[in-house]
């Protein structure tokens, strides 16, 4: 009986105070300052165009492209399988379930490198994880994947060999055909993706 | 001030040591209470001891209304608070089951091991049975798979159910909380046993 009056009379001013006062909506966690140099500086957030190809041609589940340029410039045209999220629409929370979520691979791309960078830099710094940049752009895709320039007879069978993935990926992304053989290619000079361990989750009970 | 403890910043062990200490301090707290004793547990059940729903109910709103000022002081994070994911045919299901258990055993799966630990054979033998349910849970899992995956809800949350915001959903619960106390105490007297004292240990 006392021990209810004691709980009583301290509990409920709490909850009367915590339901009167707004609820804190930040998110304390954030990169600082210098956390986030260095990973600009080590350019962990970039992502190569042959990388993504690959991941594109593989149907891997997890590769989500996400473009940050206008939804005109979208229009006209896209990446296979893209998703549009304006850059200036970044912190639209309706976007937040895409961008903050630790299964897909997202990859942001823009014309050049510079929207992209900067959807990078305002989602890591708000702690998100598995965002990266296309490096280059959309503008280093075309000239790489689209319309790869062809070496010479005489360069070294890795020159060539990447040249025939990117014909290969090209085609399958609706580029230039040419007589290569893209399926075993693309298979054979696979690039390493490391792909982030998930985090476990902790599960309770009684 | 930042979040208490950032996820990546502590180890798995150190994660794991962490837990370990926290759960001496819940089981403490169990045995403290007589909760390894299978009369208490099951006297929620008949109405002449309610202590079970007054201490998890008051860990519950301690809990809450400790988290929502931690998070006003920005202390902790709580989108970074790992919310079990509901679905809800497995949980209706597994929730008839452990309720049966329970009263047939007398005990609910931590108090089991908590009343194993000061030597209860009834305990043990209840242990012994969640071992097997355990064993058939998993060798049987493609029979229930569909059920145990179905009517998947995310992590709904009350207050976003309600439109309210956390803070009067808290206030909410200890009211509700407060009351149902109140009814314990009421039916403890009702359905008091002559063979049964309270808290005995």
């Amino acid at each position: 009986m006392k021990a209810r009056l004691v709980l009583a009379t301290l509990i409920i001013p709490m909850g009367l105070i915590i339901a009167a006062v707004p609820e804190n909506t930040t998110r304390p966690y954030k990169l600082t300052a210098e956390e986030l140099l260095e990973e600009v500086k080590t350019g962990t957030q970039f992502i190569y165009p042959d990388q993504v190809a690959d991941m594109i041609i593989q149907k891997d589940p997890t590769l989500q492209i996400i473009d940050v340029r206008s939804a005109d410039e979208y229009d006209k045209f896209s990446l296979p399988n893209s998703i549009n999220i304006p850059l200036v629409n970044i912190l639209n929370p309706d976007w937040e379930d895409y961008l903050d979520q630790d299964i897909k691979f997202n990859v942001f791309y823009s014309n050049g490198t510079k929207d992209a960078n900067e959807a990078w830099m305002i989602t890591r710094q708000l702690g998100f994880e598995n965002n990266y940049v296309l490096q280059g752009g959309l503008n280093y895709w075309v000239e790489t994947i689209m319309n790869p320039e062809a070496p010479k007879s005489t360069s070294p069978n890795d020159e060539i060999l990447k040249y025939n993935l990117r014909k290969g990926a090209g085609m399958a992304l609706g580029g230039a055909a040419v007589n290569t053989q893209p399926s075993t290619m693309a298979k054979s000079s696979k690039p390493p993706i490391t792909k982030r361990k998930k985090k476990k989750k902790v599960q309770g009970g009684c | 001030m930042g979040p208490l403890i950032v996820y990546d910043i502590i180890s798995d062990n150190a994660n794991l040591f962490f837990a370990f200490l926290i759960g001496i301090g819940f089981g403490f707290v169990l045995e403290i209470n007589g909760f390894s004793s299978s009369r208490r547990l099951a006297g929620m059940f008949y109405g002449y001891d309610t202590t079970v729903l007054k201490v998890f109910f008051t860990a519950a709103i301690v809990a809450a209304v400790g988290l929502l000022f931690m998070s006003l002081f920005n202390w902790i994070d709580l989108s970074s608070i790992y919310i079990n994911p509901t679905f809800l045919w497995s949980s209706l299901g597994g929730g008839v089951i452990m309720g049966a258990g329970f009263i047939l055993g007398g005990y609910c799966p931590g108090t089991s091991f908590c009343a194993a630990s000061i030597g209860k054979l009834d305990a043990l033998a209840f242990i012994g049975g969640m071992f097997i349910g355990i064993f058939i849970f998993t060798e049987g899992y493609p029979l229930w798979e569909d059920f145990y995956n179905a009517k998947y809800l995310g992590s709904p949350v009350l207050s976003d159910l309600l439109g309210s915001s956390r803070g009067v959903l808290t206030l909410l619960m200890i009211l509700v909380a407060l009351g149902m106390f109140w009814v314990g105490e009421w039916t403890e007297k009702r359905f008091a046993r002559d063979d049964y004292k309270l808290n005995q240990k």
